[in-house]
This record gives structure tokens, sequence and C-alpha cells, in this order.
């Protein structure tokens, strides 16, 4: 499995148990875990499920489009 | 409720109403100019697509900017839904999320290394000037009402009327701010089409996701705080066709007028906010 899906999976299970948390806790920290976990577990969902490009076409995919610029 | 599972709900509805809205938006503007145009749900479609495509990080990305920014992104809208329909607190605070908005085009844009992303840096900040009729607005309505607070406004126009009635120029300054938002907009010059999708242009994929997420909710926010600032107490079913009404409005001048260079939006909207102004206060006199 590589980096950025363990990360992914990392911060999918984090934001998840913050926003978890969030149900149990006074207003000022719901509302501060509802901000920081609500966008990383959406963040977290798309690095789990994003689609990865084939071996020979990685290079061609950073690279581009700023050869020449 | 629950005051997590009412900001959960809240941003769902926000995203799923905020993306139809704005496929409505593309719709109203294919119509105009002839074109048939994508379905409604498509910008919805679309969303939720970019979260399974393959996604790729520019080696000439400033990594941590790069992704962090779309995160904050995110972030500044989720506050400005948490501060709008589910606590109906100050609207201050969303003139601040407003002023971070500019801010994370501005970082957005250079954080990709792309020239085009760097040029709608520049205009993001050259921009910002035009968050004047917005600050104008607020100055007005405290003016006129004492208060900032939203839910002290809607109880203010239930009371005294709408204030769209009795602050006409005030809220024709709003709309002006509404329309420097919508897509394609004749003062969209940091989305431009010279500048292909400005700061968003090399962000691909889950971040792209992520963006269009966010534009939708972004979308929807303004429009609910111009209907409850300017039209009060007007239920669920008055938002819903407020909404549907200036997005139609909004699709109909986007279509029909050409984008503006920089130097004339920014003069435009300050122009627009300047007469406007004046004669909000000269009517609060008289």
């Amino acid at each position: 499995m590589d980096k950025v899906r363990i990360l992914g999976y990392i911060i999918c299970v984090a934001s998840l148990l913050g926003i978890i948390i969030g149900f149990f806790t006074s207003e000022y920290l719901t509302i501060a875990l509802a901000i920081i976990c609500i966008p990383l577990f959406i963040f977290s969902f798309g690095l789990i499920n994003m689609a990865k490009p084939k071996k020979d076409e990685v290079k061609e995919r950073v690279e581009e489009p700023f050869t020449g610029y | 409720m629950n005051l997590m599972l009412n900001i959960i709900v809240n941003i769902l509805v926000a995203f799923l109403f905020g993306s139809l809205l704005l496929g409505l938006h593309r719709k109203v503007m294919a119509r105009v100019q002839l074109r048939p145009g994508p379905p409604i749900v498509q910008d919805l479609i679309h969303s939720i697509k970019f979260f399974f495509k393959e996604t790729s990080f520019p080696k000439t990305a400033t990594y941590p900017l790069y992704i962090g920014i779309v995160v904050i992104f995110s972030a500044v809208w989720v506050t400005g839904v948490i501060e709008g329909p589910v606590l109906k607190g100050s609207l201050l605070i969303i003139f601040g999320i407003y002023a971070v908005h500019k801010i994370v085009e501005h970082n957005a844009g250079s954080s990709s290394g792309s020239p085009y992303g760097k040029l709608s840096c520049v205009r993001a900040v050259f921009s910002a000037a035009a968050e004047l009729p917005l600050f104008a607005v607020l100055a007005l309505v405290f003016l006129k009402t004492g208060t900032l607070n939203i839910s002290s406004l809607i109880s203010y126009q239930s009371i005294h009327g709408p204030l769209i009635v009795s602050m006409p120029l005030a809220a024709i300054m709003f709309l002006t701010l509404i329309l420097s938002k919508a897509p394609y907009n004749p003062f969209c010059i940091t989305k431009a089409k010279d500048l292909v999708t400005g700061f968003e242009t090399e962000h691909f994929g889950v971040l792209r996701g992520l963006i269009m997420f966010t534009d939708s909710v972004a979308w929807y926010m303004l429009l609910w705080v111009f209907l409850v600032v300017f039209c009060g107490p007007i239920g669920l079913l008055g938002l819903i066709i407020g909404m549907i009404i200036i997005t139609v409005i909004m699709g109909f001048i986007s279509a029909v007028t050409p984008m503006l260079n920089p130097n004339h939006s920014v003069m435009t909207q300050i122009s627009i906010a300047i007469v406007c102004t004046l004669g909000t206060v000269l009517m609060l006199i008289i």
C-alpha cells in the first residue's frame, strides 16, 4: 500500500474519531472539532478512493503541465 | 438536535443544494446562449466524481501549502455554515470568512508553481479591494438596526419589515458581491478564462473535488446570508425560492456580460459601492 493511501486511512480514522467525540463535548469544543475534522474527513475519503496513475505515467503526470515554464 | 449532528446536516444541505444551484446557474447561462447546457445535477456529479479521479501532485508545488490550503478553504466555509445557519451568530465573522476566502485564493494560486496560479494569486490581492461593498453593507445594516447578530436581525425584520424595502441600495450592493462570486461573472478576474481556471488550474482529482465541494457550500452561504439579512424570516420555502431566483438572475447576468479586465472589475465594484452607500446614507437621514 502506498504512503498516500496509508496517510488517508490515518486521517480518516483520526477525523472520524474527532467527529464522534464532538457529539459529547461542550459547544466550543464541538465547533472546533467540526471545523477541523469535517474537511479532513472529506479529504481523507478522497485520498483513500482516488485512482492512481499507471507506473510508466507517474513521471509524466507530476511534470506536466509545467515542463517549459 | 445535537450540535454536531446539526452541523453535519447543515453542511450536507449546503453542499447538495449549493451544487444544484450552481448546476442551475450553468443551465441558465447555456440556455441564454442558445446551448442545451449540462443537466442541473452535473455540478454535483462532478464534485463527487473528482474524489475518485487520478490525483497527481506537481513537482513544482509547495506541498504543505498546496494540499493544506484546500483543506483550509473547506474549513473556512464549514465555519461559515456553523456561524450562519447553525448558530445564527455574528455577521462580522461572516465578513471575516470572506476576507480569509481571498487569502485562500491568493495562497492556492501561489502554491502550485503554475504561472496561471501565480497571476491569479496577484489578482486575488488586487480584487480584495472589491470586498468593500460587503464592509459597507455591514456598516449600513448596523446603522439601521443597531445589531450585527443574525438572529437579532431576523427579529428586527419581523417587527419593522424586510431591510430590502428600507435599504434597497444596500441590497443591490450585496447582490453585486454575490455576482462577483458567481462562476463566469463579469468581475471574475481570479478565474478569468485567460488564466485557464486561475488559482484552481493545477489542483487535480481529490483537491479539485474538495474545492468544488467548498464552492457549492460558499454559494449556498452567500445566498443564505443575503436572504436572511435583507428578507428576514421567510421560512424554508422562501429561502429555496429566493435562492433559485437569485441564481437564475446571476446566471442571466453572467451569460450576457463580458468579463471585465482587472482594473475595470475593481473600479466598477467600488463605484457601485460608493454610489449605493451614499444613496443608503441619504435614505437613512431622510
